[in-house]
């Protein structure tokens, strides 16, 4: 069966009785029943005392503000303790990154001069440089 | 002809919790309302008289009790179920009044509708009457509101305090007791 055709079966239900009997049960009213009724019952109130609505406020509805900063205080921190720690792992493990890293450099450095690219000139003159300003040194103490 | 104000639901509540505006809210309450109450319970009482009477009893009701209202609810919700109460009250009171068990179905009120000078409905209508007047009372209350209402079933839902389904059910069960009576008396 198809949705449509569910409607109609559904809109269906109550088709024999509205075919034949429609909805005018055939009950009637005196002419203006209706305004002279809402005249009467206006007229026919007795007075009564309407209390104003006071309001106060449960001791949950006062602290519920509080409460409700309060964990929101409390999750903002847990966010943050769980930021900081992963922060701060993160942080060794760049450190000792960091550290491979310059030890790696510093193979570099010996393979640089290994493979000869500092010339034995460049070696000398700054050997010879550190020994002067040695000497300097000595003299300057004397 | 009286011109009439637009009716604004929120703004009669908000009046009719105020000492000074009350009363002419309520009057414009029952002018909202009466004609819609007076037919329901119209449907449940059958003769006017006496549906005048429920109709009354059910303002007074409302405006004696009205500082009960809060406006958590729909004031049409509120006033539907004081109509409705009323109308079984009555009906039961006079269930007593005709030496009638409370058990007893509804048809004793159709009985006099032929001689009703409020009815002007024919051989079949009194039928379709007898017919609703013979289901169980929450049946007869649902098919009211659902076949000459048209009331939606979440409504009627909050107005009876019964499931959505559970209104399905009686409304289906109601319609298929209608159709067996009529099929019977034709």
């Amino acid at each position: 069966m198809t949705f449509v055709s569910q409607i109609g079966v559904m809109k269906q239900e109550d088709s024999t009785i509205f075919d034949k009997y429609g909805k005018d049960p055939g009950f009637k009213v005196p002419e203006n029943y209706f305004n002279d009724f809402n005249k009467r019952m206006a007229e026919m109130l007795p007075d009564v005392e309407i209390t104003p609505i006071d309001i106060k406020p449960t001791m949950w509805q006062r602290v519920k503000p509080l409460a409700y900063m309060a964990a929101m205080f409390a999750g903002v921190w847990c966010m943050m303790s769980v930021f900081s720690h992963f922060t701060s792992t993160n942080t060794m493990n760049s450190v000792s990154a960091v550290a491979e890293k310059l030890n790696d450099d510093k193979n570099n450095v010996e393979d640089f001069i290994m493979s000869g690219s500092v010339s034995d000139y460049d070696i000398i003159s700054y050997e010879d440089s550190v020994a002067m300003s040695n000497e300097d040194d000595a003299e300057d103490n004397n | 002809m009286a011109s009439r104000e637009k009716y604004d639901e929120a703004l009669v509540v908000e009046q009719l919790r105020n000492q000074a505006t009350c009363k002419a809210a309520f009057s414009k309450v029952i002018e909202h309302y009466s004609s819609q109450l007076y037919w329901q319970i119209r449907r449940m009482v059958i003769d006017h008289d006496d549906a005048n009477d429920v109709l009354q009893n059910t303002f007074l009701k409302a405006w004696t009790s009205i500082d009960n209202f809060r406006g958590d609810a729909k004031l049409s919700t509120w006033l539907y179920k004081i109509a409705i109460n009323e109308s079984i009250t009555f009906v039961n009171k006079k269930k007593v009044m005709n030496q009638l068990s409370i058990d007893d179905d509804e048809s004793f009120l159709v009985n006099q509708l032929e001689s009703d000078e409020w009815f002007d409905g024919d051989q079949a209508q009194i039928n379709l009457q007898k017919a609703i007047a013979s289901l169980p009372e929450k049946q007869r209350l649902v098919f009211n509101l659902r076949y000459y209402d048209e009331m939606k079933y979440d409504e009627m839902s909050e107005i009876l305090g019964t499931s959505e389904g559970a209104l399905k059910a009686s409304y289906h069960h109601a319609v298929k007791k209608i159709e067996q009576f009529l099929g019977e008396t034709d």
